[in-house]
Parts: structure tokens; sequence; C-alpha cells
């Protein structure tokens, strides 16, 4: 399925939902969002995971300056530009405004502001020490109050644990596509779907994975410049994608937001059984996501960390030594200061990184694909 | 800039700030090296606990060996000498004998020097792979750590709503491997008060750590004092002297001196008493200076608040105002509540009302959202009663710069003053745009 049946797919499912009497929720995605709570309230969360184009940043250029990250841009473009790229983000009812990173607060705010849509607030403290989490419960129980204001009805806690273990039992599912000897490009199309759509693509994902499981074809031996994908993560209707496997190269691990930050965020069943609170349960993955980019002060440490021992595994397992691309949306606070720093030190390791610093413009392409060539040609 | 030399000769108060200022690296060699002290580095005007632990808050281009004219050190070594007092007498009679040119140059040097040097640390942080893409203030303070920060023995952190400065303040740790954080909560909903007074207490007992000293409520309530006092005098310059017909010196003069209060406010020039007896005497000087008639009358003059200038400005930005009529108000620490005092009351709690502090300036000040900023900024102009607002966006700032849209639109509904928007990127790069800018600006007056 491409990109385009996809996006109408979508826009058929959300209108179907709609049609049900359903309220949505967009939100800018990040791996802090409770999206458990929208649904036991019987929202749907609607995360903004596309892919800009000069046209959609430019028309955001009201209300935001040129010099903000160009995902920021192009989510103010979706909304502000006509014809509307994607019809169905009319259908969002309320804007979840969050503070992953200050973009995100101003995105939601002017969205809020500026095309209606009423605002919940939900703010991440920006460390994980245990007054964080502490406050990190705070705001869960403020959100939950919001919604439930909203819906007159209060959310029980067994609708909320049920919703935890639905969605538990769904990335656990999607982890075993990151295990499939199939291209990277096919891993990504299964990862963006199932955050677009949650749990309720369960059963054809099983399929998927069942469907791939007796494929015996070697993917490694086909393209065999493979790689780990870190940084920021890469949308829907992104052509990234196509330019590393022109180039030869094959993406073995997406260590993003949409990819392993997403899937790994599973609690065991002991966890499960131990927390009865389900906002324990969620401040206890807050406290369990050392590599998310949003926290303060190891996230990055953690992170070289982390793809050291991948990129050695990996070796000690099929002898190949794998680069790692960088991917960096230009003006990204959180992945484009410490670039330099970041390569230096997976280089030190021996570790070699591609930073791969652009916007969403076409005229950035051809010079995409030669850097990426290049990469690929020296690993 | 030399028609301003004849003003800043005149106050004593100022010449010493500004020394103070340039000569941090001799000064914290001693404090280091001779007392033992520790140096811990401060960003934005958040020195208080380190005050109060005995160490020394170092804005990190203090560090710096700034090019100074010569002559600045035989001042040094007079006012070791002879006092401040009979420096400023000393400087006088200087003149007396026509030095004026060495004078001239030595006080643009104590001026533009520190421009001179942000943008050479600026040129620091971009060599060490800091993206052009980030903002001046980020990437000028990366530089100031590669060069000097080595010398410090920690450095102190507050997490606030802009995530390049967390991520930034994230990296210090290759430069300094001693990091003190004070996480803020992001809003003040529930006991998030109680949970950022914890973070504080946690804060504190790493500065007694590092110190060796006891942080007690004295010497928190000590600091607050002397914070306090200096927070008042710097509102009396901004509030009573800033708004008034006649000025103690040249508007020029008048909004580098309100620079330079900006720049030095971050660490109190690494000596709280002595600055705030500098700020006492600012405030004594400019009262004398007005009533006795020494000065200007800027009645005519509209009074233009140009913010945000802590991140980075164009230094000519005032003067290009000044010739094109106007005098310029720089108030970042009042609109951002760095201002605002600290409760010293007999029964309250010094941690907790540090914390009241922070979490005020963060949710109210710098802001929770965009909203809480942009009123932030209505409300200062409206008791500031200025007559024009400039916008300072600087390139790369996705916190502050990104709110001019919001902003433009409260100032019409509420304010209705002219308002207008310069970009920055470095110093000097620009100043072509801001000249062209600020004339259509001034032609609304």
């Amino acid at each position: 399925m491409d990109n385009i049946e996809l996006l109408e797919s979508y826009n058929s499912y959300l209108q179907e939902q709609k049609a049900n009497g359903k309220k949505i929720i967009a939100y800018l995605t990040h791996d802090n969002v409770p999206i458990e709570l929208f649904e036991a309230a019987g929202f749907v969360p609607l995360p903004l995971i596309f892919a800009g184009k000069d046209e959609l940043m430019d028309a955001s250029h009201s209300y935001l300056p040129p010099s903000t990250c160009s995902y920021a841009q192009s989510c103010i473009g979706y909304f502000s530009s006509t014809p509307r790229t994607h019809e169905f983000l009319d259908l969002a009812d309320y804007i979840l405004l969050s503070n992953h990173c200050v973009s995100n607060i101003c995105v939601s705010e002017i969205l809020s502001n500026n095309f209606n849509r009423k605002r919940l607030d939900f703010y991440v403290s920006y460390t994980r020490n245990s007054n964080a989490l502490k406050y990190y419960k705070l705001e869960l129980k403020h959100l939950q109050k919001e919604i439930e204001g909203i819906t007159k009805e209060r959310i029980p806690d067994h609708r909320i644990k049920e919703e935890i273990i639905r969605h538990n039992n769904f990335k656990t599912i999607v982890e075993q596509v990151s295990k499939l000897n199939i291209p990277g490009s096919e891993k990504l199309d299964i990862y963006q779907k199932a955050i677009l759509y949650g749990p309720a693509i369960q059963a054809e994902i099983e399929e998927i994975i069942s469907s791939y499981k007796s494929n015996t074809k070697n993917t490694n031996s086909t393209h065999p410049k493979n790689v780990i994908f870190t940084g920021c993560s890469i949308f829907i209707n992104d052509y990234l994608m196509d330019l590393i496997e022109d180039a030869g190269g094959n993406i073995v691990l997406f260590d993003t937001w949409i990819g392993r930050n997403y899937y790994s965020q599973t609690f065991s069943e002991e966890v499960i059984a131990s927390l009865n609170d389900p906002i324990d349960l969620l401040t206890k993955r807050f406290e369990n996501n050392v590599y998310g980019d949003h926290c303060v002060p190891d996230s990055l440490d953690n992170k070289i960390v982390f793809l050291e021992n991948y990129v050695n595994e990996y070796h000690k397992k099929y002898g190949d030594k794998i680069g790692v691309i960088n991917h960096i949306i230009k003006f990204c606070d959180h992945f484009s200061l410490f670039q330099s720093y970041f390569k230096e030190k997976l280089q030190e390791r021996g570790v070699q990184v591609l930073n791969l610093e652009r916007d969403y413009s076409r005229s950035i392409k051809g010079q995409l694909s030669t850097r990426i060539e290049a990469f690929m040609e020296m690993i | 800039m030399s028609i301003f030399t004849e003003d800043i000769v005149n106050f004593r108060s100022v010449l010493q700030l500004a020394y103070n200022f340039l000569a941090g690296r001799d000064y914290l060699k001693k404090k280091k090296f001779q007392e033992r002290k520790k140096l811990i580095s401060v960003a934005l005007p958040f020195s208080d606990l380190v005050f109060a632990s005995g160490a020394v808050p170092v804005f990190p281009i203090r560090m710096e060996q700034f090019k100074v004219h010569s002559y600045l050190t035989a001042l040094n070594s007079a006012t070791n000498l002879i006092g401040w007092n009979l420096t400023t007498k000393l400087l006088s009679f200087v003149r007396k004998f026509d030095v004026l040119k060495i004078l001239d140059t030595v006080l643009d040097d104590v001026i533009h020097t520190i421009n001179d040097k942000y943008n050479e640390l600026y040129d620091l942080g971009i060599d060490h792979g800091i993206s052009s893409d980030f903002c001046y203030g980020i990437t000028g303070l990366t530089g100031m750590f590669v060069s000097k920060g080595k010398n410090l023995d920690a450095n102190i952190n507050f997490t606030i709503r802009c995530s390049a400065w967390n991520k930034y303040s994230e990296t210090l740790k290759q430069f300094v491997p001693r990091q003190i954080w004070v996480d803020i909560p992001p809003r003040n909903i529930d006991n998030a008060l109680e949970l950022l007074t914890d973070n504080v207490s946690q804060a504190i007992s790493d500065l007694e750590e590092i110190t060796g000293n006891i942080v007690s409520d004295n010497s928190l309530n000590k600091q607050f004092r002397i914070g306090n006092q200096i927070k008042r005098f710097y509102k009396t310059i901004l509030y009573e002297f800033s708004a008034s017909d006649f000025y103690p010196c040249n508007p020029a003069t008048f909004s580098e001196i309100l620079a330079l209060l900006g720049l030095s406010y971050q660490d109190y020039n690494s000596d709280n008493q002595r600055y705030l007896e500098s700020f006492s005497y600012l405030v004594k000087e400019m009262r004398e200076r007005i009533n006795k008639g020494i000065g200007m009358d800027v009645s005519d003059m509209p009074r233009i608040l140009l913010t945000p200038v802590f991140g980075g400005w164009e230094p000519e930005s005032h003067e290009i105002l000044y010739e094109l009529g106007a005098r310029t108000i720089y108030a970042d620490w009042e609109i951002l509540n760095l201002l605002e005092e600290i409760s010293v009351s007999k029964n309250s709690n010094p941690v907790e009302e540090y914390a009241k502090f922070l979490l005020n300036a963060t949710t109210r000040g710098i802001g929770y959202d965009q909203e809480a900023l942009t009123d932030s900024y209505i409300e200062t102009a409206k008791a500031l009663n200025v007559d024009g607002l400039v916008f300072n966006q600087v390139f790369g700032c996705h916190s502050i710069s990104n709110c001019y849209s919001l902003l433009r639109r409260k100032i019409r509904n509420k304010l209705e003053i002219p308002t207008t928007v310069i970009n920055f990127n470095k110093i000097g790069d620009n100043v072509e745009q801001v000249k062209t800018r600020l004339g259509a600006f001034m032609e609304m007056f």
C-alpha cells in the first residue's frame, strides 16, 4: 500500500469514527503522550506524522519565522494551506499542546488559536528524577480530569488499564516487525501505519508478520549496506527512505519515535500485575524511557551507549559493521545541537556516522542523495 | 561611540561596573587560587544559590582575557591604592592633560570589547560544531565553555521551556563534569511548588558537597536581601529614571548602561556586595545629576522598548534609534519576571520562597506558553509606559522569536503603540537592515 492509499484509508477510518460520535484529538507526536487515556475515554488520537514540503512550510510563515523546524512549519501548513492535502485534519476536535520541544508548544498553540481547535495541555518534566515522575503523574491526572470534563464521565481505572494492556500487546506485535527479514522501507510503512491506527489494526499486522515469516529471502545479502537510522523520525510521504534504498542502503533499525522508541516501551506482565493504578503504569513508562530525546541530562549518553552496543552485537551476529544515519530536521532543537558531539563520540568507538541535516524542500533532494551515496560507499 | 565618553567619565559607578565585568579573569583567579573558592558557572540571572553556598558564580564570558587598553591596567593599580572615588578624579585629571584620545579609546573598549568577545566566542562555538542554525546566545555560551570551561568547578543548570537551552545545558558536561540541575516544573499545578522546593534543596545539597559549606536559612536570606535591594535599584532605573523627561546623561549612554546592567546582572560580577554598592551608587549618581540639572532634556524623544536582547542583539540599535530621535530601553529581566523580589519574612522558608520565585519567572515571565510570554511583554510595556516596541527576532531562537506574530496582534489590540521587528544573527552582520527598519519605524512617531 503506498502512502496515498494509506492516507485515503485513514481518512475513511476517521470519517467513520466521527460518524460514530467519536471526538478526535490531534497532537504533534512524541513518545510521552498517554494515548491510552484518550482511547479509554473514547477519543481517537490523530498523530501528526506527516512529512512536509515547500508549499506547507511557506504557508506557515505568517505564524512562524522560517528558522523554525521544518516539521513544525509543515504542521501549521497542513492546517493553513488550501486546498487541504489531508482533509481528515478538519475532523480534529482538539489539539493536544505538549512540550516535547518548544516548537511543539508554539505550533499547538497556533493551531488552537487560529484554526479553532480546543486545546488540551499536557506538559512533561524535563528530567526523570523522582520529583519529575511525581510531576508527570500530576499532569496525567490533570489531563484525565480535562478529558472527563469534556465527556462528563469519569474514566474508570479499569478502562485505562485495559487500554494500556491493549497497546502493550500491540507494541509487542509491532516489535516483531523489527526482527523480520524485510527491507527497511517495508518496516517503516508498518510502523507508520501502526502509529496512525494503533491496536485497531493488530490483526492486520499479525497477518503481515505471519506472511513475512515464511519469506526466507535474505534481505541482508541483497542490501549489504546495512545502517541504523536515528535522530528525527521519517514521516509519512517523505522521500528519504527511497533515497537511502536507491543508494544501496538498508535500514535494520529505526532508532526513532516511529520505530524502536514506540514499540520498545512495553511492560512485562509482572509490572502490569504489580501496579494497580493505571496512572502509575503510565508514569513507569516515562521513568523507563531513558532514550527519549525530551529529557535531560542523560538521554544523549544513553543513546550513544545503546547504539554502540547494538553495532557491536550486530557485528558479532552477522559479521557486518553497520553505520549510523543521524537524521536531523533543520532547526530541530533536540538533534541538531549536539550532532557533532554525537558523531564524534560514536566515531571514537569505531562507528561511522552520517549527520544528515535537511528540511523538506525539493531543492535539497539531490544534495541529500549525493551525501547518502557517498556514505554508503564508505561503509 | 566616543560621543558618550563625556557621560561615562562622569559616572564613577558605571566605570566601576564595567571595570568589574571586564576584570573578571584576574578577580576569579584570585578567588580560585588564593581564596580556594569554587567557581560555578551560571547563565541567566540565577546566581542566588551559588552566592548562598559561598561559591563564586561566573557568567563564563567573564573568565576571558579582554582586549582592554593598557590604561585600564593602570587604573586597576590606581584603584587598589586610592579607591574608586579618587580614580574618577584621576580620570578627570588625566583628561585635563589632553589625553582625551587615550581615554576615549579606553572607554570605547569598555563598552565594545564585550561585544567583540561575544562574536569571537560565537565563532568558537561554531568551530566546535554548533550548527549555525542555532541562536547567537547558545552558540556564544558554548564558545565560552570551549574556551574557559576547564576552570570551573561546576555548572548550575535550570530547566526552562526552551528546548535548545535544556539540550545545550546537557552538553555542558563535556566541559564541566560536575553539573547541578534544578528541574523547574513546566507549569504551576497542584503541588508543583513542593516538588520544585525539593529540587532546589537537592541543588543546595550538591553545592554544599562541592563547597564544603553549609547553606543555612540565614545565608539564603542574606543573599535574597542583597538580591532584593539590587532588584529595587534596577527597577528604580527602569521605572523612575528611564521614564523621566530629563536624563542624567545622553540617552544612548543611558541605553549602554542598561545593556551593561543586563549583562552583569547574571552573576553580579561575581561579588554580590560589591555589585550592590555599585548599583546603589549608580542610582545615587543618576539622581544627583538629575537634581543638579546635569544631563539632557529628553521629553520630546519617544521611549522605545527594544527586546529581547539577552540572547544577542545588534548593539548599534540604540545609537541608531538615538540618531533618529528616540531613546531605547532594555528591560529583559523585568519582562521575564526575574526582577521580582524573594520574600525574606520571618516565618518564611527561604528554599520555598526561592522555588516560588523560579516558578513565577518560568511560568509567567519566560512563560509556559506563548500566551503567557506575550502577556508578560504587554504588561511590562504598559507598566514602563513606552511609546513603541522593537522586537529583536534572533535567528534560530525557537522559544521567544516565534511569539512575534502573536505579540504584534496583542500590541495592536491592547497597547496601540507602533511596533516593528528587526532580525539578528550576529553582531555587526545586519546593521544596514536594522537602520532601514528602524528608520521606517521612527516615521510612525
